[in-house]
């Protein structure tokens, strides 16, 4: 294991890794930016060090810096979260000449899995249905009218690089698809530094559920489930649950295997994530890996009893996993809630400000990650997750009924948050049945949906 | 007094108007010029760029002081001053040349500084290992921008710059030692002269 760790991030996920190698016996050194001078995982840390100023590019992104700051404080490994540096192949690699470890795949495997539609040809040669799409990247529009008409409209266009919904759209007919060409290449280029693009086809009614697995240095591989995300606004997270309510109990392990299976033979590497679309009648087809610790990764946890940044830190470290899928149990059900600085009344506007008060909620099955506390000052530089709420029950209606309990006991004052259209969601009832899809907040609209869930 | 501009200034209480030959009214009215033009603005952006509560700099028998109003900002804060925001501004004048003259003045300064009345210090652009200028002693005159050492981020040099005219004083950290990214280095003894402050010597 390691002797010292530099965190490379900020916030509630900074937070987590400190805990993470405080457990694990392991010294942290927390790099922070000016920016977050104030924060919570810098006064809590046994060792900070300002790497740069609020700008992400001059302190998270930077490489030299974040690089620096772990040999000058003597660390040998770097975690970097999620996030900035997290999936770049090219910083993992400087890391290592440095003869530092990063916390994660080895720039190789990252290498490997950083194209998305080469990581789908990939895996889908290791038996994981892929959903039809383009062959590789768009020559031009002639070829993207052309590679559409084969797909069957509708289709989303996508960017090769980056993820959170950036350069993508989904258009019914040939025409809108030429009228979105250009404004996706210039979004993905300005947000990513590439312009290639494909095509995916689009499942109006799909549901987002994706597989957790760890692999260690040695091929030997478990995978924890499945997580259901289908809760987003506009192609981001909002709630994430497990096991997902969608697929029977013969269905969601048969995902998983296929999925882990898959993932070793590739020769994937610590803990990661595979993304899947499930349509309305059970068939999944692989869309991407994550090749890293993700937001919604307590659902897991609190299933399964695993510490997956635990985990992560001692496949790095070259350790072997020191476990079978026979030790892995699931048990009853987990919701995550992301709650957010965005106003959902003026189109998840972020705010930003000083926490007047900040108040968590407890009890049983009640497990709250965030960087919060009373006097905090919001910065107005980074995202907008203030932290995340996770409920556990022995059912999925014991964990809703804590969610509701937890969410009103919730105190944020001082900034808008996200927090009603949670408790819309919960009173909300294709969500109580289980049968979200990914367009349930976009297809209405969110002001739509809280209005309705206030009338219910 | 000219109560229109954020500054007190004060003429030479020895010096009676009405018994002051043409040469010297012409003197008074240069130096005054002087004030308006490169001190005052030089001055306002100085204490924009620090955060302090005032700042006061005498010259012959002259004497500018520049306050924050009552609600402005808190004094210098004790940790890390180097850190406080570029964006507390100066206070606004509503002389047209005092606020020309704090636009064209105010720009961020590359090395943020931490000033007393007299004294300056000099911090970190990165986070990494410190080298002194080897031919820079204690004593030496140096002038803002002046490279006064440097700070090695990946065998690669960052300069570390002179916020201020003035005196190299002592240095808070020892060569070979790790700093981090806006951490104090070296102390500049400030000298309070405007004919310095105004950068017009060399």
């Amino acid at each position: 294991m390691f002797r010292k760790v530099l965190i490379a991030n900020r916030g509630e996920i900074a937070l987590r890794i400190l805990r993470a190698c405080r457990t694990l016996g392991v010294e942290a050194v927390v790099a922070y930016s000016e920016g977050d001078r104030e924060s919570l995982p810098v006064g809590l840390a046994d060792e900070a060090i300002c790497i740069g100023p609020a700008d992400a590019k001059r302190s998270y992104l930077s490489a030299p810096a974040v690089i620096s700051a772990a040999l000058v404080t003597g660390c040998d490994a770097i975690h970097p979260g999620y996030g900035f540096l997290s999936e770049d192949e090219g910083f993992a690699e400087v890391v290592a000449a440095h003869d530092l470890t990063f916390i994660g795949p080895p720039a190789s495997v990252l290498e490997r899995f950083a194209s998305k539609a080469g990581t789908r040809q990939l895996l889908g040669g290791f038996g994981l249905p892929t959903i039809p799409g383009s062959e590789g990247m768009l020559r031009d529009d002639l070829h993207a009218l052309d590679e559409a008409e084969r797909i069957g409209y509708p289709v989303l266009v996508k960017p090769s690089a980056g993820g959170g919904g950036k350069g993508m759209r989904m258009v019914r007919t040939p025409r809108e698809l030429e009228s979105v060409l250009r404004v996706c290449r210039s979004e993905a280029k300005a947000a990513f530094g590439d312009d290639s693009l494909y095509l995916e086809k689009w499942l109006d009614e799909n549901r987002h559920v994706e597989v957790q697995v760890a692999i260690d240095r040695y091929g030997h591989g478990i995978h924890l489930g499945e997580r259901d995300c289908s809760v987003q606004r506009r192609h981001q997270k909002i709630l994430e649950e497990a096991p997902t309510p969608a697929m029977s109990d013969a269905a969601r392990t048969d995902l998983a295997e296929r999925a882990l299976k898959a993932a070793v033979a590739a020769g994937y590497q610590n803990v990661g994530t595979l993304e899947f679309l499930v349509d309305r009648d059970g068939n999944f087809y692989f869309i991407e890996i994550n090749c890293r610790i993700q937001v919604e990764h307590p659902v897991t946890e609190v299933l399964t009893g695993v510490d997956l940044v635990a985990m992560q830190m001692r496949i790095a470290a070259g350790e072997p996993l020191g476990m079978t899928q026979a030790d892995i149990a699931f048990r009853g059900h987990a919701i995550e809630f992301r709650i957010n600085a965005e106003d959902p009344e003026h189109e998840f506007r972020p705010s930003a400000g000083v926490v007047e008060r900040y108040h968590a909620p407890g009890g049983p099955g009640v497990r709250v990650d965030s960087h919060l506390f009373t006097g905090y000052e919001v910065p107005p530089y980074y995202d907008s997750l203030l932290g995340k709420l996770i409920v556990w029950g022995p059912d999925r209606p014991s964990a809703i009924a804590r969610g509701r309990v937890a969410l009103e006991e919730l105190v944020i004052d001082g900034l808008v948050t996200n927090v009603s259209i949670h408790q819309a969601l919960l009173a909300n009832e294709t969500f109580l049945e289980g049968k979200m899809t990914t367009n349930l907040l976009d297809r209405v609209g969110s002001a739509a949906f809280l209005a309705a869930a206030a009338r219910a | 007094m000219p109560g229109s501009l954020p500054a007190d200034s004060q003429r030479p209480p020895d010096t009676a108007a009405d018994a002051r030959t043409a040469d010297e009214r012409a003197a008074d009215h240069a130096a005054i010029d002087r004030l308006t033009e490169d001190l005052l603005p030089a001055l306002i952006a100085k204490l924009g760029a620090t955060g302090l509560g005032e700042l006061e700099v005498r010259e012959g028998g002259w004497r500018v002081r520049l306050r924050r109003p009552a609600d402005g900002q808190p004094p210098i804060r004790s940790r890390r001053p180097a850190e406080r925001s570029t964006g507390d501004r100066a206070e606004r004048g509503t002389d047209r040349s005092t606020e020309r003259a704090a636009r064209t003045l105010h720009r961020p300064l590359e090395a943020k500084t931490a000033r007393t009345q007299s004294r300056a210090v000099a911090t970190s652009p990165a986070v990494g290992i410190y080298r002194p200028r080897a031919d820079l002693a204690v004593g030496a005159r140096v002038r803002a921008g002046d490279r006064v050492g440097a700070v090695d981020i990946l065998g690669v040099a960052q300069e570390v710059v002179a916020p201020v005219d003035g005196i190299l004083g002592s240095s808070l950290v020892e060569s070979g030692d790790a700093v981090e990214y806006g951490q104090e280095i070296l102390v500049i003894e400030f000298t309070p002269n405007p004919a310095s402050t105004n950068g017009t010597g060399g």
